[in-house]
């Protein structure tokens, strides 16, 4: 059999089975809409506030309306105690609180200063990063126009007290997602993650219904058969990844830096050494429902040691060490800065050859796994 | 009853995969996503510093930010230099201080000067964390400066901090006092673990039914009994990994709990039983262990992304919130968060219990379609694959 012929008969063989073709057709689009879903609005906006005004004055007014025309508070209530703000967001129908103590507006014109506090629900990290800048944002331009307010007052002239007022200038900007959107963030990770666990879950599942059966996965030796089988899902998964990487990245909005012939040279080791790594695993499966099972498990720890969203610094060395034998790990980190940082290609190297590396590996395991397969059934 | 439960039990203890999903699995994979984020709090998180000042108001700046516990600034000589760090991901954030800074800031007139923070925003977590704590050092470091201008020209010491901060802001982060991030994200991250674990036994266990042992008759008797054999038996250990999860957060890590652990316990169980629901629908509508196990899969997968602890439930787009009720760990989250964090106990627990009522909805299905296997599986007709 040629090997062309041999690669027909592994296309035809995963399209025709169902629990193949479900999980790689299926799956890569039914994921590709599924998952970035919850994110689509990006950021959160307008957290609901509920405001405890104990000095009902002129200028705590002026403050409540500040933060409310903050783009990232709403002030849904104004209540008299704490304790009734405690209700309100433990019903889930306020996020975070504003005390504005007893005396704010009479302590600030006699020179006195106040706390204002803030409270924020931390159970949701992103909600209480909002409401908290929110609020700091509004406190800062209160508490500024106070303070011209007094300069002024002390006859200073208006133009040098506003230059006292911002003596230094902090701009601070985002870098590579400037929108600081949440699927910009969570997609080229993640996709990389589903094309990686996809194309495992594809070439075990095939594997393992194959082992025990005749066809013409018997009538070829095992380094045609890797070989043709690596071919066979690198060309649809280039077709896969190609979708992910191009147009669903073109979306769902992510920044992209790196030209298309330096992306599709960094993935091809990728493709091929997470092919070649899945007929090598699949030589472990007997039963054809087992693939999809182990491979679940372990891709939420593969997606959090990855890098991107706990820093790799803290992570425990050994888990690092673990990880860097998934093809996924190098992958993920090395597209990452290749693709949306724009680092150039010679940092991104090591990592290309690490994943070099691991089709090497991989490749001489599912040989000799296939081989001692057939040994073992004769 | 007795019979079937036997069996079932029979059953796990030959099936040395099924066996391992209710043993060493769940073990190993909570004690592994727990030690990654062990570290807890984010904290020496690289910082490139380009100082072309030299100045000691930027070495002062310099400082400020070795100080704070989260950055730990890494000197560079240029631009170019730190920008490529930057590009390579060994450093999360910028700070460029100018030529001419402490001139500028000490000379009076003229332009104020501007110090440069970038950070990145493509590893968000670190990149927005980075930002608010670089402003803060910063900040207070730049303050420090402006107070001693102040003594200089003749205000009274009582009188600068006022002067220079009228209105103090006191940020507390309720329910999670110092932002830890084993509070924050292990529990949900366990909790979505836990439930693909469920999801599994419980879909192993139908699936041996398609297969049954040479001398057993499978479901094509006591059809009923042997699937609510199935609950009886892993209800309880499943529910145990549950209660140990929960142990294991706030009785031996001694995360922070207001609420009462005996009610989470009952809110888990629910889950469990949607789960079996949900699980039982897919199996009676395929019948097919690898279909089964994909579909599932399929389903539940991506769970976290849709418990709203990460991303908040009210910013998602309404199809999100629709597909967010069909996961019985959404509507957990809900009673953990408000146990753990908000202390309601008891009397909150009709109210999540009735949360659930949709998957009731499941039941006159799973009966219909129970009914159509059994006709199936009756002696002399063929099962189709």
């Amino acid at each position: 059999m040629s090997l062309l012929q041999l690669v027909i008969n592994e296309l035809k063989a995963i399209v025709s089975d169902k629990a193949i073709a479900v999980t790689l057709f299926g799956g890569v689009l039914f994921y590709s809409i599924l998952y970035p879903l919850p994110y689509l609005h990006q950021v959160p906006t307008e957290q609901q506030l509920v405001v405890v005004d104990l000095d009902h004055s002129s200028l705590s007014r002026q403050l409540l309306r500040h933060a409310d025309a903050s783009a990232k508070i709403r002030v849904v209530a104004r209540v008299d105690a704490i304790a009734t703000a405690q209700q309100w967001i433990a019903a889930g129908k306020a996020h975070g609180l504003l005390v504005i103590p007893a005396g704010f507006r009479r302590d600030l014109l006699l020179g006195k200063g106040v706390v204002l506090s803030y409270g924020g629900d931390a159970s949701y990290f992103l909600i209480y990063s909002a409401v908290a800048e929110g609020l700091v944002a509004a406190g800062l331009e209160a508490g500024k126009g106070i303070q011209l307010l007094g300069l002024l007052a002390r006859g200073e002239q208006q133009a040098e007290a506003e230059r006292v007022l911002n003596a230094v200038r902090l701009n601070s900007v985002p870098a590579f997602n400037p929108g600081l959107g949440y699927t910009p963030y969570v997609v080229p990770g993640l996709f990389l993650l589903i094309l990686h666990q996809t194309l495992l879950i594809g070439t075990g599942i095939l594997g393992a219904g194959q082992w025990r059966t005749a066809g013409y996965w018997r009538e070829t030796s095992p380094l045609k058969l890797v070989c043709g089988r690596i071919l066979a899902f690198s060309l649809l998964y280039s077709l896969f990844t190609s979708f992910y990487v191009g147009w669903c990245y073109h979306w769902y909005g992510v920044t992209v830096q790196a030209s298309l012939g330096r992306v599709a040279l960094f993935l091809l080791p990728f493709l091929l050494s997470t092919a070649a790594a899945g007929i090598a695993l699949s030589c472990l499966f007997r039963r054809r429902d087992l693939p999809t099972q182990v491979y679940l498990l372990v891709s939420m720890p593969i997606l959090f040691v990855s890098g991107f969203v706990w820093p790799l610094a803290l992570i425990p060395d050994p888990l690092v060490c673990l990880s860097q034998l998934v093809p996924a790990v190098p992958a993920i980190s090395g597209l990452l800065q290749l693709n949306q940082l724009g680092a150039a290609w010679t940092d991104v190297l090591p990592k290309w050859l690490q994943l070099w590396g691991l089709f090497g590996l991989f490749f001489g395991l599912a040989v000799r796994g296939i081989a001692g397969k057939r040994a073992s059934l004769q | 009853m007795t019979g079937p439960i036997r069996r079932e039990l029979h059953a796990l203890w030959h099936s040395p995969w099924q066996l391992a999903l209710v043993t060493y699995v769940p073990l190993l994979s909570v004690l592994a996503l727990w030690w990654l984020f062990s570290a807890g709090l984010p904290r020496q998180l690289p910082v490139a510093l380009v100082d072309l000042d030299h100045s000691r108001v930027s070495r002062m700046l310099g400082r400020q930010l070795a100080a704070n516990a989260v950055t730990a600034p890494v000197a560079f000589a240029d631009l170019p230099a730190a920008v490529a760090a930057m590009r390579r991901a060994e450093v999360y954030a910028l700070v460029l201080l100018p030529k001419d800074l402490q001139r500028d800031l000490l000379r009076g007139a003229g332009h104020s000067p501007s110090i440069d923070i970038r950070y990145n925003s493509q590893f968000l977590l670190m990149g927005k964390l980075l930002s608010s704590q670089l402003q803060q050092s910063l900040g207070a470091g730049l303050l420090e400066l402006a107070g001693l201008k102040q003594l200089v020209s003749g205000v009274p010491r009582a009188r600068v901090a006022v002067n220079l901060r009228p209105v103090q802001s006191q940020t507390t982060a309720l329910f999670n006092r110092n932002s830890n991030y084993v509070g924050f994200l292990v529990p949900p991250v366990l909790i979505a673990l836990w439930q693909l674990l469920a999801m599994l036994v419980f879909a192993n266990s139908f699936n041996r039914e398609l297969t049954p042992a040479p001398h057993d008759s499978g479901l094509s008797l006591a059809f009923w009994p042997k699937l609510l054999a199935k609950l009886g038996v892993y209800l309880p250990l499943l529910a145990l990994h549950g209660a140990g999860i929960l142990c294991f957060l706030y009785l031996y890590l001694g995360l922070p709990f207001a609420g009462s652990l005996s009610v989470l316990v009952i809110a888990q169980c629910c889950m469990l039983l949607a789960i079996w629901c949900l699980v039982l629908t897919v199996f009676l509508l395929m019948a097919d262990s690898a279909r089964v196990v994909s579909f599932c899969t399929a389903l539940f997968a991506p769970a976290f992304a849709f418990m709203g602890i990460t991303f908040p439930v009210h910013e998602m787009p309404s199809a999100a919130q629709y597909w967010r009720l069909l996961m019985p760990s959404s509507h957990y989250i809900d009673a953990h968060v408000a146990q753990v964090s908000y202390g309601l106990g008891w009397p909150s627990l009709p109210a999540q219990l009735a949360s659930y009522w949709g998957y009731l909805l499941l039941l006159p299905v799973i009966y219909l379609l129970g009914r159509r296997l059994q006709t199936r599986l009756q002696p002399g007709c063929e099962v189709k694959p």
